[in-house]
């Protein structure tokens, strides 16, 4: 197995970083799944010596900068997602594709309710439903990556 | 059984730093710190301005090519749609050039009735032509984002509009860009006059929708659907007689003294490109307009050293009806 160098876990969460900020708008923005966080949770789970809770902080404020919201909501959702993602990855190296997508989803779910709940407590209006669209958007981005089996890891259809 | 993720091990199987949890705690803490003084002190802004600085080039590259393709079509429009917006600007020319003759006049007039009264002169308010970059990145915080910045002497608190009404209100500014609330955000309050009767009354965004509420106008309020809503100018941050909106349904409920008026706004928020950049009025020039106007531009006016103002600013006590 090819050992996995620091800079392109950069490069692709940098990259994640350029789609998310591309000029998105309407039903597309409503949509757009949450690449920075599918990017990150691969490599949490992947990776966790090299890429752990302090890297999820660090994006969640680069993201924090990005969106101009409120300074730190992104960087605590995705250091507790990262968390639980760090937890059970030993564990979760041994589920099958369809047992890791089922907790990918949670992982989605947890980020969108902690923004949720950071938004109400900034006092903003609640955002309904749509809110978590991202993540049904995500994990089916997730799951096709999975399938489609690119070679992220110059190993593609292998293992 | 098909694995979708093959984790690397660690060489030293057991040594993994300091425990998750410990991470987890120190970095919630760090960030609900970061959150308090964001939302509280306003410590961070010159921080966030420094830092989006460096995320600059990478907003270039993501609006890279969407700037390309707009200026491919731009390129390709044919000959006939060129022809034709041609004529229609000419005839639209054509009739606002009437309609300036007769501002001219009108303005030469005020400007003579005012010299009379003794009143201070409205001063004109310097506008700049902005492009707006890209919605906000949440889709539930109705902002934008426009290409003028601190470095095209932006400050917070200017007034929006485009060719048909308000748009909103600069509340951030960054070094190259700055970030406009728009009219439909909840935290968004404008002074505002009924066109039609001169009543004043305070317009508050609706949040969830593309609406803007009148709320706190008793039942029997004077309005009806159809009326225009205009700035009225006592705040000094927008002129008078801007368009604000449009009454689009006025009722009333037995069990609240309040009339429940839903507005929509005039501008075309979702749609346009270009937008016009207010600047701020002078305070002497302001305190002649509404002698009440003169506190809350002094709040407003010195925006550039202080933390942006929160949106609310506006909605002072003392220019409700």
């Amino acid at each position: 197995m090819p050992v996995i160098k620091l800079h392109s876990i950069y490069l692709s969460l940098l990259f994640a970083l350029v789609l998310q900020i591309l000029p998105w708008s309407g039903l597309g923005l409503m949509l757009r799944p949450d690449f920075v966080l599918l990017t990150l949770i691969y490599w949490l789970l992947r990776a966790p010596q090299l890429c752990n809770i302090g890297t999820a902080w660090f994006i969640g404020i680069l993201i924090d900068i990005a969106t101009g919201g409120l300074f730190g909501q992104n960087a605590l959702a995705f250091a507790f997602s990262a968390f639980f993602a760090v937890i059970y990855q030993r564990r979760l190296a041994l589920f099958n594709i369809w047992q890791q997508a089922a907790y990918v989803f949670a992982l989605l779910v947890l980020t969108q309710a902690t923004l949720w709940v950071l938004k109400l407590f900034a006092g903003g209006e609640s955002p309904g439903w749509g809110f978590f669209l991202p993540c049904v958007s995500g994990i089916l981005l997730w799951q096709t990556v999975i399938f489609s089996r690119i070679g992220i890891d110059g190993q593609s259809g292998k293992n | 059984m098909r694995r979708a993720i093959n984790p690397q091990h660690t060489q030293a199987f057991f040594v993994r730093g300091p425990s998750p949890f410990a991470r987890l705690v120190l970095f919630a803490a760090l960030s609900l710190t970061l959150m308090a003084t964001d939302s509280r002190l306003h410590y961070l802004t010159e921080i966030r301005q420094g830092l989006i600085a460096l995320l600059h080039p990478l907003q270039i590259l993501a609006n890279a090519p969407f700037n390309a393709y707009k200026a491919t079509g731009e390129y390709l429009s044919t000959h006939n749609t060129l022809l034709k917006e041609n004529t229609e600007l000419k005839q639209q020319a054509l009739f606002q050039s009437a309609e300036l003759q007769r501002l001219k006049s009108l303005e030469n007039e005020n400007a003579n009735l005012r010299n009379l009264l003794g009143a201070a002169q409205a001063s004109k308010q310097p506008a700049k032509l902005g492009e707006i970059l890209h919605m906000g990145r949440d889709p539930f915080v109705h902002r934008i984002v426009v290409n003028l910045g601190a470095h095209h002497d932006i400050v917070a608190g200017q007034a929006v509009i485009d060719g048909t009404g308000v748009i909103g209100q600069v509340t951030r500014v960054y070094p190259f860009s700055s970030e406009v609330t728009l009219i439909t955000d909840k935290d968004l309050a404008i002074p505002v006059q009924i066109e039609r009767n001169a009543l004043r009354a305070i317009a508050f965004g609706h949040g969830r929708d593309t609406s803007i509420d009148l709320p706190y106008l008793p039942a029997n309020v004077d309005i009806r659907q159809g009326d225009k809503l205009v700035t009225s100018g006592i705040d000094g941050i927008y002129p008078t007689g801007l368009t604000v909106a449009e009454v689009v349904s006025v009722s009333s409920n037995a069990n609240s003294p309040f009339a429940h008026i839903v507005c929509k706004p005039v501008a075309g928020i979702e749609n346009h490109r270009q937008v016009l950049l207010l600047g701020l009025q002078q305070p002497e020039a302001a305190s002649g307009v509404a002698a009440n106007a003169a506190a809350t531009t002094k709040e407003t006016a010195p925006a550039k050293a202080s933390p942006p103002p929160k949106p609310k600013t506006p909605a002072k006590p003392n220019a409700s009806h």
